[in-house]
This record gives structure tokens, C-alpha cells and sequence, in this order.
């Protein structure tokens, strides 16, 4: 009875410090503590994904309640050629910006690793046109896209390649520029967690190879890239769920246009609901492409927990 | 040797190529900030042409009758400090509390954060659009601000955990034998000697707000309560005629960051490693 009464006592007062049953007590108090977090964090992922979900089977311009229509939405957004187009685009869109961001930054990993002077300087330097707001430079590379004074036709001028294209003015040549700034502004990331990798493998490995012969370019193909491959699938990954899902720089360069020429989802479905205030087809959008960069981004995560677990 | 040398040589060439792509567009962006049209005309470089600081004036107070740089960043900057008070509270308590809690239990309450980081969103676009017009906080600076504040939060709580789950077990016992209740530990011990890691989630946090353009395009409809990052966006409308305080506004809206990041810059990028994810 006194056994019982005094375990039973520091229990309720503070959280069972006495008890030795583990290692690591489980106060009820943490239990209060983490549920507010958790409760306003499914409050703003959920409800608005609940809401997006009715507002895609509705009928809605944007103001007053919602109309409930079926599945009208789907089926008007899969019969647009327009979304068909914008869906491909996209996955065009992300596989060329994640493999030139990782195929660049491997390659400037790979000289920054083997010792080249200079390389904590590159470092920080490299990063820059990833901190700096995207919208930003989305805003200046799009007046250096421009016939005349824009610096990039500038340099082609000087070059004899004619600084009169209006690179961004031409449906067919619009989305290669927003690409090339998409690397430009990605390599940052891409290059570091790259780079960091390279640094974890043995010199000794490097070492034994040149012993036996294997010159800088075998080795980079025979032992770095192989001994890297499961950082270089996540960080494609990655960059390519991030530049499916990039808006700010897209619509800061084009605006989604000319036309709907360089229109990706995520402008597409900015420009149905806000500009043509399409609020029901644009959901109807966000919700196929959001299931589907969901399921690619749960693999990328699962890929990356894997690297984590090694 | 000397065939290392030029090989050390060869080997720079790209790199300070590189280097050049990188820099060259931010030294354009500041020269051509002083400039008039004519000068951006027959200089698009930067590279001579009259000097025009009044350029920087105009892109502060804005386009007549419109707004300006100076109030949006005003509001940007609303919009981080409350976004980092919703942020670091409810993270710092969610990621110190559940180190308290069995493995099991921990471990599906961490999973149901990083869930939260592979939400496009695209997703929550048009229903936030929808939810702020209901609740009257369309074109407010502050609400959107705590949005971010959430929205964050799976990152907060990933870096935060890491490093709390590595705190000395020694120092809260110690804390508990003084009589301390479990919050006056948390706030007391474990969040002043936890400064550098919620240092570094303020940084991020501060980067990402900056730039955030998707979701404010959409909830700040007003100018008046617009974000720079949204605000430069108009002024490419606005300064068509008149390019050079858009260059201007371009570099005011650039230095704070670059300025941060110049001086903090091991630990942002660590951050963005512990992170895994960023924007």
C-alpha cells in the first residue's frame, strides 16, 4: 500500500520522473505540448486540400457559395488540349532543368573536389542565384532575353550571332530561356549536396586507381559517379519535383506566354483560376497535378530516407 | 610538376567561367540600376552612360500614384516577423516535446511533418484564395505572414528535432532536480542554449518569405499590402518606358539578402542541408 501511494505521487506531479521502468520518461505533459503544433499544421495542409477538392467538382467564379457539378471539371480540363499540352510541357520542363542542373553540377563538383584552387570561394559564390528571390531574377534575365538591349543578345551580337531575337517574344523558342535560367539558378543546391557526396569518398579509393593506371576522366566515370549514384538519383529528383512545381520564375520571365507557349502547371492553373477566373477547372488541375507530383515527390522522399538510413 | 600546373590551370577555366555566369548578371543589375534608358540602350552591360541615382528614389516611393518599394518592403518584412513568431513557437515546442516521447510515437509524428514538405503548393492555391476571401484577409500582409509561418513549419520541426534530440540529457535533469517545471526547462535552459539552431530555421525562414511570389500573387491583391517579391513582378509592367529604376528596385529588393547571406552563409547553407528541403 505505502509501495503504491509513493510511486504514485511524483507520477502525477511531475511527469513520473521517479519511474525507471526507461531510459526515457513519457510525461503526459509532452503530450499536450506537441498536439497544438500538429492541430494548426493539419488545419493549413487539410482543410484548404478538402476545400480544394469540392471547389474542383463545383461550379465557382470566385465569389458566393458552390455549385456542385460532378465530375464536369475533369472531364472539361482533360478534353482541353491546352491542359494536355501544359501537362507534357511540364514534364519536359523538369526533366531537362533536373538533368542539366545535376549534369552541370557534377561536372563542376567533380573539378571543385580533386583540390582546385579556389574552391571555397566558388562555394559561397555559386550559391548566390539561389538565395536571391526568383521572381527577382526571373525579372532581370527576361529584359536580357530582349532584342536590342538585352545583355544575352548583346553577347551573341558581339559573337556575330545577331542580337535581334526576341527570344521570348516566339512561341517556339519562349520556354528554352526560362530553362536555361531555371539551371542558372538551381546549380547552387544541386552543386553542394553533389559536392559533399564527392568529399565522402576515400582519396585511397582515388589513390589505388591512378596506381593502376586510370587517368582523372576514368576515374570520374569509373569510381566517382558510381560511388555517388544514390545522392545524383535524389538531387534529380528533387530538382525535378522542384522545377515542376516552380512558378515564381516562369511567370516572372513569360507570364505563362506567348500564348500559353511556356505555360506549366503551376502558371497554367494560376492563369485559369486568376486571370479567367476558371476557380472549379483550375482546381479540377491543381488536384491531378497535385496527386501526381505527391506520388513523385513520396518517392523522392523515400529515396532520400534511404540514402539517410546507408 | 609543370605538366600539374598547367593542369591545375586547364581545370580553372571552367570554373571561372562558371563564375562569371553567375556574377555577371547581379553586376549588371547594379550598374544598370544609375542608368536612363539611353544609357541601358547603348550600354546593356552597364559599362559607361550617365549616372542616374535618383533611380533608386523612384523605385522606392513607386510609380505616380502607386506604391513603392519602401512600403513593400515594409510589408515583407510584416510578413516575416510574424511568420517567425508562429514559426518558431509552435516548432520549437512540437520539435522539443516529442524527444520526450517514445521512439514509435515520435517517429509518426515526424512523418506526419515531412509529409507537409512534399505538398505542392499548387495544391492549396485556389482553396487559400478562397479561405482568406471568407475570412476578410485578402490583401493582408500579417495573415499571409503567419500562413508562411505554418507552411514552414515541416522544415522548422525536421532541423529543430535534430538538434534537439542530441541535447544533454545531464543539463535538464539537473534543471528538473532545481524544481524547474517542464516549460520554465524548455524556455529557460533549452531554448537559450539552442540559439544557433533556431538561428538558423529564422534564416531560412527569412530567405523563403522574401521570395515567396506564389501564393502572395494570389493573396495580396491590393498593392498597398503587396510583398517585394510580388511587387517587382508589377513594375515590369509599370517601369516599361522607364527601365532604370526597375534595375534599381531589382538591386533594393537583392542586397538585404545577399547581405544575410554574405554574412551567414555556413550557416545557411548547413540549414538547407539539415533541411533537405527549401522554398
Amino acid at each position: 500500500m505505502t509501495v503504491t501511494s509513493t510511486s504514485s505521487l511524483p507520477a502525477s506531479r511531475e511527469g513520473g520522473s521517479t519511474a525507471p521502468r526507461r531510459r526515457r520518461r513519457r510525461p503526459p505533459f509532452a503530450y499536450v505540448m506537441i498536439v497544438p503544433p500538429l492541430v494548426v499544421l493539419l488545419a493549413t495542409f487539410g482543410y484548404p486540400i478538402i476545400e480544394g477538392v469540392r471547389i474542383s467538382l463545383s461550379s465557382w467564379s470566385g465569389v458566393g457559395p458552390l455549385n456542385f457539378i460532378g465530375l464536369d471539371n475533369y472531364i472539361s480540363a482533360f478534353q482541353d488540349p491546352a491542359v494536355v499540352q501544359s501537362v507534357l510541357r511540364t514534364l519536359f520542363y523538369a526533366v531537362v532543368v533536373g538533368l542539366g542542373v545535376v549534369t552541370l553540377a557534377s561536372a563542376l563538383a567533380a573539378a571543385v573536389s580533386r583540390g582546385a584552387k579556389g574552391s571555397g570561394f566558388y562555394r559561397v559564390i555559386w550559391f548566390l542565384p539561389s538565395v536571391i528571390p526568383v521572381a527577382a531574377s526571373g525579372v532581370f534575365w527576361s529584359t536580357a532575353f530582349q532584342p536590342g538591349y538585352g545583355a544575352v543578345n548583346k553577347l551573341l551580337g558581339f559573337l556575330g550571332l545577331g542580337d535581334d531575337h526576341a527570344w521570348l517574344g516566339s512561341s517556339e523558342t519562349a520556354l528554352f530561356p526560362v530553362m536555361a535560367v531555371a539551371i542558372w539558378a538551381n546549380i547552387g543546391f544541386a552543386f553542394l549536396l553533389v559536392l559533399g557526396a564527392m568529399e565522402q569518398v576515400p582519396v585511397s579509393t582515388y589513390e589505388a586507381a591512378s596506381i593502376d593506371g586510370a587517368g582523372p576522366v576514368r576515374q570520374f566515370f569509373s569510381i566517382t559517379l558510381p560511388l555517388i549514384r544514390p545522392i545524383l538519383v535524389v538531387t534529380i529528383m528533387l530538382q525535378m519535383i522542384w522545377a515542376a512545381n516552380e512558378f515564381s520564375l516562369v511567370y516572372a520571365m513569360t507570364g505563362g506566354g506567348p500564348g500559353t507557349s511556356t505555360s506549366t502547371l503551376p502558371v497554367f492553373i494560376y492563369n485559369a483560376a486568376f486571370k479567367f477566373t476558371e476557380y472549379g477547372v483550375a482546381s479540377a488541375m491543381a488536384i491531378i497535378s497535385g496527386v501526381v507530383l505527391l506520388i513523385v515527390g513520396a518517392i523522392g522522399l523515400r529515396l532520400s530516407r534511404a540514402k539517410g538510413d546507408d | 610538376m609543370s605538366l600539374k600546373s598547367i593542369r591545375n590551370v586547364f581545370i580553372q577555366v571552367p570554373l571561372v567561367l562558371w563564375t562569371l555566369i553567375v556574377v555577371t548578371p547581379f553586376v549588371i543589375i547594379g550598374s544598370l540600376g544609375f542608368r536612363d534608358n539611353t544609357g541601358i540602350f547603348s550600354n546593356p552591360f552597364g559599362i559607361g552612360g550617365e549616372f542616374h541615382p535618383e533611380n533608386f528614389a523612384t523605385a522606392w516611393v513607386g510609380p505616380v500614384g502607386s506604391v513603392g518599394l519602401g512600403q513593400m518592403l515594409g510589408n515583407s518584412l510584416a510578413a516575416f516577423v510574424f511568420a517567425l513568431a508562429v514559426n518558431l513557437s509552435l516548432g520549437s515546442i512540437a520539435a522539443f516535446f516529442v524527444t520526450r516521447l517514445p521512439r514509435r510515437q515520435r517517429n509518426v509524428y515526424l512523418t506526419i511533418f515531412v509529409t507537409g514538405t512534399v505538398i505542392p503548393g499548387v495544391l492549396i492555391l485556389v482553396p487559400m484564395f478562397r479561405i482568406f476571401n471568407g475570412l476578410g484577409l485578402l490583401s493582408n500582409a500579417v495573415a499571409i505572414g503567419c500562413l508562411y509561418g505554418v507552411l514552414s513549419l515541416p522544415t522548422t520541426v525536421l532541423i529543430l528535432h535534430g538538434f534537439f534530440s542530441g541535447f544533454p540529457e545531464e543539463l535538464i535533469e539537473a534543471a528538473r532536480l532545481d524544481g524547474l517545471g517542464e516549460i520554465a526547462i524548455f524556455v529557460r535552459v533549452v531554448l537559450p542554449l539552442s540559439l544557433g539552431a533556431l538561428t538558423t530555421v529564422g534564416l531560412l525562414l527569412a530567405v523563403s518569405v522574401w521570395s515567396e511570389t506564389q501564393l502572395a500573387i494570389a493573396l495580396l491583391q491590393n498593392a498597398e499590402s503587396q510583398t517585394a517579391a510580388v511587387g517587382i513582378l508589377g513594375f515590369q509592367g509599370k517601369f516599361v518606358s522607364d527601365l532604370g529604376p526597375l534595375f534599381a528596385g531589382l538591386s533594393i529588393i537583392m542586397i538585404p539578402v545577399i547581405v544575410l547571406y554574405l554574412a551567414f552563409n555556413r550557416t545557411i547553407t548547413k540549414g538547407i542541408a539539415l533541411g533537405g528541403v527549401f522554398r
